[in-house]
């Protein structure tokens, strides 16, 4: 089937095209420079055309969802519809249940999310998820920064068997990449504990977080994975973390990149809960300007926001010493799980209120580092889903971030309270983004990071992932009109993904399966049996599973896309 | 004045569910619109007009000026009232689960029993039960941690299990007995008991007060007795005679009040 989108104004930063009058043509799935003339013509003359969104950072699928759902259900009654000739009923707001999260990401335009924490332990659980989530092509990236094998590697410098290890477990779990959550700090909540700082050692390994931090992101590299490793660094929440943060980013600087569809040797997510300064919540002050101001001289990182909605959220991390703070904190109900071998998680509602001081402070913080930031290839927008806020308000941080007198305004009606901008330099801040940078930030960039080759830009070969919005952006002032933007960035005119129509006006019209994205090292075999001989005595003694249970096999994940990356080059 | 009478001619053996029929969203409703109504039961929804026999008189400018009456038994009708903001509904027979759920303002009067949750997480307006109501009368929504937070409830028969849970604010005055848990989780608001209680009242309570007539078969170990008061006066309410006050739960450091009467607690003394 081929179709022409006809007239739309097209922003496709990849490719350098920012609010060029043209046509995009598609035909069986894929971008094309040309169609006959059966083609099929949507008209969107004057409407805003982009590649589909990229989510770099969320929590939408595994089993600390399903923990979340089952005991908050007082969050699965809002958001209640009934069931249409297309989609089944939604339920949820800060965790919808399966078919809502892939709804509702269809309606904002967006056609691939990161599974930002996949424990290998539950991965089967998380695919098993991923394939009850429609409209979406969904990357599981696995922990590894808490990993037994991994700390005892990282203690002993042996980096290639440490890269075989990686090689064999993305197999084995069908991950993207390497995502590293509190660096032996979660391993330390294991005995009660938290490491504070990256030269903290774990107790009983004598390892710290810079050496397993520097020994994955070698080993990463020797792999020549197509995306870096992936960290949220220690110390989340903590007022006075930024060092750590600066820290994190700079003790892997020196290593070199072995991958040429990416830019970046790290990517620190969440930025917003690591760029505090001060030394308690009393004298809590903006990090955000040393935080950027490292990012902006360093070209190896890249992060994401993890940006506070002001909302009644769920907090879900596998960093369990944080979220055993947070519940101490707000006195809310707790959950918590020890990973085995592995990691651990936790989950605490949480209200992040404009009332509060500190959760006005945070939403200060965040909006603060998506404006100080120069360039947007090394930013995506995030909320860390649903830890600082559901990621259905995406387009109104998009109508904040567009429009300086908008802020300005909630900082003067006391929609956020004063230590918004007492404590932040937020105030100081007049930048304001145009369309461009918001197509960067929401999908050119997340793609560029994650090294995909087949979406995020309208360029010919590549997926028909295509969102149009309705809005004319010559007719608009963001600045003026923030209301109008959220409407329009949350309501997609048409969804496109492979070539197919799931949604029309703001409405889901098709629902179509989910994709798994993992990647596949060739050419580390020997090392990989080598390596898989060498632990299974210790997988053997001490996990709970079968070896043979333990791997994920292809049914788990029936429409793969698999990314085939040959070692070392 | 609108008076709107429906009465049951047919009991489902699956729950009606009535939170659409409320003064805020009916006070416009001619007799035709009701006959034109489907009610939802289960998964479906079926004409109101299978199940009652509508009478409407008068009418009416605002869901204030609106009088609901349900004849007969409706023991199979869920959300009686749920959410209504003013006007008055009167069951005469009983009321399923959720009747009088979040509701904010007005008044329901269910001459008969009523089912679990009745008055969940009430916020105003005023509940009467002339009858007994069973668990979580008064409570949250399942999960939630914030409960009824004002208005009154007036129970003239017995409550069952965990009465007032996470109460913070308002009033629930029982005739009868109540069951274990009366008050857990509550950090403001009132809780008058006039009847017996099983045990454990007040658990984990942080804040407010509960007074039983009563007498109490066992105490939670985090009260911490405090003192005989006589004729107490609590939120500006007296009342006459020796009580035994305690202060808790010790559990969450709580500093609610439970006040028991003495004459009748003796072995507490």
């Amino acid at each position: 089937m081929e179709y022409i989108l006809k007239n739309g104004i097209v922003y496709d930063p990849a490719n350098n095209i920012a609010g060029e009058k043209k046509d995009v043509m598609f035909k069986d799935g894929k971008i094309v420079e040309n169609v006959s003339s059966d083609a099929k013509v949507l008209d969107v003359t004057d409407k805003i055309v982009m590649p589909a969104g990229v989510d770099p950072h969320a929590h939408v699928a595994g089993p600390k969802l399903v923990v979340g759902r089952l005991y908050r259900p007082e969050d699965s009654r809002k958001g209640v519809t009934h069931k249409t000739d297309v989609c089944r009923s939604e339920s949820g707001f800060s965790i919808p249940s399966c078919p809502a999260t892939g709804y509702r990401y269809s309606r904002m335009g967006y056609t691939t999310v990161t599974e930002a924490a996949m424990p290998p332990l539950e991965a089967k659980h998380t695919h098993e998820e991923i394939t009850a989530i429609p409209n979406l092509d969904i990357t599981p990236l696995p922990l590894f920064g808490n990993n037994w094998f991994v700390m005892q590697y990282a203690k002993e410098d042996k980096i290639e068997e440490l890269a075989a290890f990686i090689s064999a477990w993305l197999k084995l779990t069908k991950g993207y990449g390497i995502k590293i959550v509190n660096p032996c700090g979660t391993e330390a909540w294991g005995w009660g504990m938290n490491v504070h700082g990256i030269d903290d050692p774990a107790p009983h390994w004598d390892v710290t977080g810079r050496e397993v931090l520097r020994a994955l992101a070698q080993a990463n590299e020797m792999l020549g994975l197509p995306h870096s490793i992936h960290v949220h660094p220690n110390d989340l929440g903590h007022p006075g973390n930024f060092p750590t943060t600066v820290n994190t980013l700079d003790c892997v600087k020196d290593i070199e990149k072995n991958s040429s569809v990416r830019d970046q040797t790290i990517h620190l997510t969440h930025a917003q809960f690591h760029s505090y300064a001060g030394t308690s919540w009393r004298d809590v002050e903006s990090g955000a300007d040393k935080v950027a101001d490292y990012i902006n001289k360093n070209k190896h990182v890249t992060c994401d926001i993890g940006q506070i909605t002001l909302d009644e959220t769920t907090t879900m991390t596998a960093d369990g010493p944080m979220e055993f703070d947070l519940h101490q904190l707000n006195g809310l109900k707790w959950a918590n799980k020890d990973i085995e071998l592995e990691t651990g998680s936790g989950i605490v509602p949480f209200i992040y209120s404009g009332k509060a001081p500190v959760s006005s402070f945070q939403w200060a913080v965040g909006l603060e580092l998506f404006l100080l930031i120069k360039d947007p290839w090394q930013l995506c927008l995030t909320t860390d889903h649903p830890h600082a806020g559901p990621f259905i308000r995406y387009p109104r941080i998009i109508s904040w971030l567009m429009s300086a007198e908008r802020r300005q305004e909630m900082m003067d009606n006391l929609e956020v309270r004063v230590w918004s901008y007492k404590r932040t330099g937020l105030g100081t801040l007049d930048r304001e983004y145009d369309f461009n940078e918001i197509a960067t930030i929401t999908r050119a960039s997340a793609a560029r990071i994650y090294g995909y080759q087949d979406r995020g830009e309208l360029t010919p070969g590549y997926n028909a992932d295509i969102a149009v919005y309705d809005l004319n952006p010559n007719d608009i002032d963001p600045s003026k009109e923030p209301a109008a933007i959220e409407k329009a960035f949350g309501n997609a005119m048409y969804t496109i993904k492979n070539g197919e129509i799931l949604v029309k006006d703001g409405e889901v019209v098709k629902v179509v399966p989910s994709h798994t994205l993992w990647t596949d090292v060739k050419g580390f075999e020997e090392q990989e049996n080598a390596v898989m001989e060498k632990i299974m005595p210790t997988f053997r003694r001490f996990y709970t599973v079968k070896f043979e249970n333990y791997k994920v096999h292809d049914h788990f994940a029936p429409n793969p896309i698999v990314t085939e990356v040959q070692a070392g080059k | 004045m609108k008076t709107i009478t429906l009465t049951l001619k047919k009991k489902s053996q699956i729950a009606l569910e009535f939170d659409e029929l409320i003064p805020d969203k009916v006070f416009t409703w001619e007799k035709a619109d009701f006959e034109n109504y489907q009610v939802p039961v289960g998964n479906r929804r079926f004409p109101l007009t299978d199940y009652f026999d509508i009478e409407v008189e008068g009418t009416a400018e605002n869901p204030a000026e609106v009088k609901m009456i349900l004849d007969g038994d409706c023991g199979r009708v869920k959300y009686i009232g749920s959410k209504m903001g003013a006007g008055e509904i009167i069951v005469n027979g009983d009321a399923d689960l959720h009747c009088g759920a979040e509701m904010e303002g007005g008044k329901i009067t269910v001459n008969g029993h009523a089912e679990s949750y009745a008055g969940r997480e009430m916020k105003g307006g005023e509940l009467e039960i002339m009858g007994n109501t069973r668990e979580f009368c008064g409570c949250s929504y399942i999960g939630d941690w914030r409960g009824m937070s004002g208005g009154k409830i007036i129970l003239h028969g017995s409550a069952g299990k965990q009465l007032g849970e996470c109460l913070s604010g308002g009033e629930i005055y029982v005739g009868g007995d109540c069951d274990i848990l009366a008050g857990i989780h509550m950090n403001k608001g009132f809780i008058q008991i006039d009847g017996d209680v099983t045990r454990w009242p007040g658990g984990q309570m942080k804040n407010g007060n509960i007074l039983i007539k009563g007498k109490l078969g066992i105490l939670l170990e985090g009260m911490v007795f405090d003192e005989i008061v006589k004729d107490p006066v609590i939120d500006g309410k007296s009342f006459s005679g020796k009580y035994i006050k305690y202060t808790g739960d010790l559990a969450v450091n709580g500093k609610g009040g439970l006040y028991l009467n003495a004459e009748k607690n003796r072995e507490y003394l």
